[in-house]
């Protein structure tokens, strides 16, 4: 049974929480790390930007700096999320482990069979989008306004995002289950072509946790389940750890040189290196 | 899938033209087919240095985002600038107007590293297989 390393839930802040996704994403690329499964929160709202995505022609960057709400970018790809009611998984390991797959859709599917069995668990009944990219268009800057193959509904509706990116044998997926879902927040934050109708829209076709189980769950319990979901499904056993001293040491530097500068987060295109 | 047979191929998923010390440089139509629809891709600088098996740009499709790797090294003349009006090529005309940089090759002998259109059809495959 191969043994993976869970970092527990925590709150961090938005800067750190994606500098301590690619520094676990880099240190595996340089030697035999094992998987990783890492829970976490957000100690302030933040919306994360895709890669790709541009900060002032997608986000409304003045509401997010009036309301105090960070702006990160990911070093993922996808659309933009209004992280603070969810909880946000990642997940770093080699293309070449058998559990997984070159394949990148199929690594969408092993890893959402695994959620899915943990929000079972926790009353959620969820299964995986059968077809490619559904969605309208309308709201192309937000990642719950489309669906895509493999991907996560609940009662028919989006609960969970994902992205993935690969580099160097080593891929790394993050995405951000939904504990509650205010449409009238993203839409806020989220340059919308039509708020109104664009609100209506989400409220049809996104779901969340709470709003599935018409209850109240703790994260503690949640993050429980989806972790034993990957124990079951694919036959390991996580292990709680922390981060390893070069870890924590890339963190602060990719902390400071990276996710704590406007022009990484704003600008992007960081070409060179900050893969 | 098309391969080919004037171009060299890396295991790495990139093709390359020589034409005396020039290489350009782009895609498979395997890599194309397993990143499904291309988004975004973004290059190194013209004039920039790149070394063969390390990164030249960043490609986004659908669901993932990854890294570009040089099938050669010496430094970056050229860079398609027409991808960013129409990145759309890379899936349908990645041999011809979907190349992505050109190359002035330092050491040819790194050339031996790269596979034919055949070898290249049997790593696929064998990918496929394990995969």
């Amino acid at each position: 049974m191969d043994k993976w390393r869970i970092i527990p839930f925590e709150r961090c802040d938005s800067f750190e929480n994606m500098a301590i996704d690619e520094a676990i994403f880099r240190v595996n690329r340089q030697g035999e790390m094992p998987p990783t499964l890492r829970f976490y929160g957000w100690k302030k709202p933040a919306v994360s930007l895709g890669y790709f995505q541009n900060a002032e022609e997608e986000i409304n960057c003045e509401y997010c700096r009036d309301r105090g709400i960070d702006i990160v970018r990911r070093p993922t790809g996808g659309k933009a999320v209004l992280h603070g009611d969810d909880l946000t998984y990642s997940l770093v390991a080699r293309e070449d482990n058998q559990l997984f797959s070159s394949d990148v859709v199929e690594t969408y599917r092993i890893i959402s069979g695994c959620i899915i069995r943990g929000l079972e668990e926790s009353g959620v009944e969820a299964k995986m989008v059968e077809e490619g990219r559904v969605g309208d268009g309308s709201s192309e800057a937000f990642c719950f306004a489309a669906t895509y193959k493999n991907e996560l509904l609940a009662d028919g509706r989006k609960i969970c995002g994902s992205a993935q990116v690969r580099a160097r044998g080593v891929f790394l997926q993050h995405g951000s289950l939904l504990m509650d879902f205010d449409p009238l927040a993203v839409c806020a934050a989220i340059i919308t072509k039509n708020a109104a109708i664009e609100i209506e829209k989400l409220k049809a076709s996104v779901s969340s946790v709470r709003k599935s189980i018409r209850d109240n769950i703790g994260i503690d319990i949640l993050c429980r389940n989806i972790a034993a979901g990957f124990e079951e499904i694919l036959n390991v056993r996580l292990t709680e750890g922390k981060l390893s001293p070069e870890e924590e040491t890339l963190r602060d530097s990719l902390l400071e040189s990276k996710y704590s500068s406007d022009r990484w987060n704003m600008k992007g295109r960081g070409i060179k290196s900050e893969h | 899938m098309s391969f080919p047979e004037d171009l060299l191929y890396s295991r790495d998923h990139t093709w390359v033209r020589i034409d005396g010390d020039i290489a350009t440089v782009g895609i498979t139509d395997y890599a194309q087919d397993k990143l499904d629809e291309i988004l975004s891709v973004e290059l190194f600088p013209v004039d920039s240095h790149v070394e063969q098996g390390e990164p030249f740009g960043v490609i986004e499709s659908l669901k993932v985002t990854t890294e570009l790797i040089s099938p050669v090294s010496g430094d970056i003349i050229t860079a398609n600038e027409d991808l960013a009006d129409d990145v759309g090529i890379l899936n349908s005309d990645l041999y011809d107007t979907g190349w992505m940089i050109t190359v002035e090759v330092r050491d040819v002998e790194e050339l031996d590293n790269l596979l034919d259109a055949e070898g290249y059809s049997d790593y696929v495959d064998e990918s496929e297989e394990i995969g």
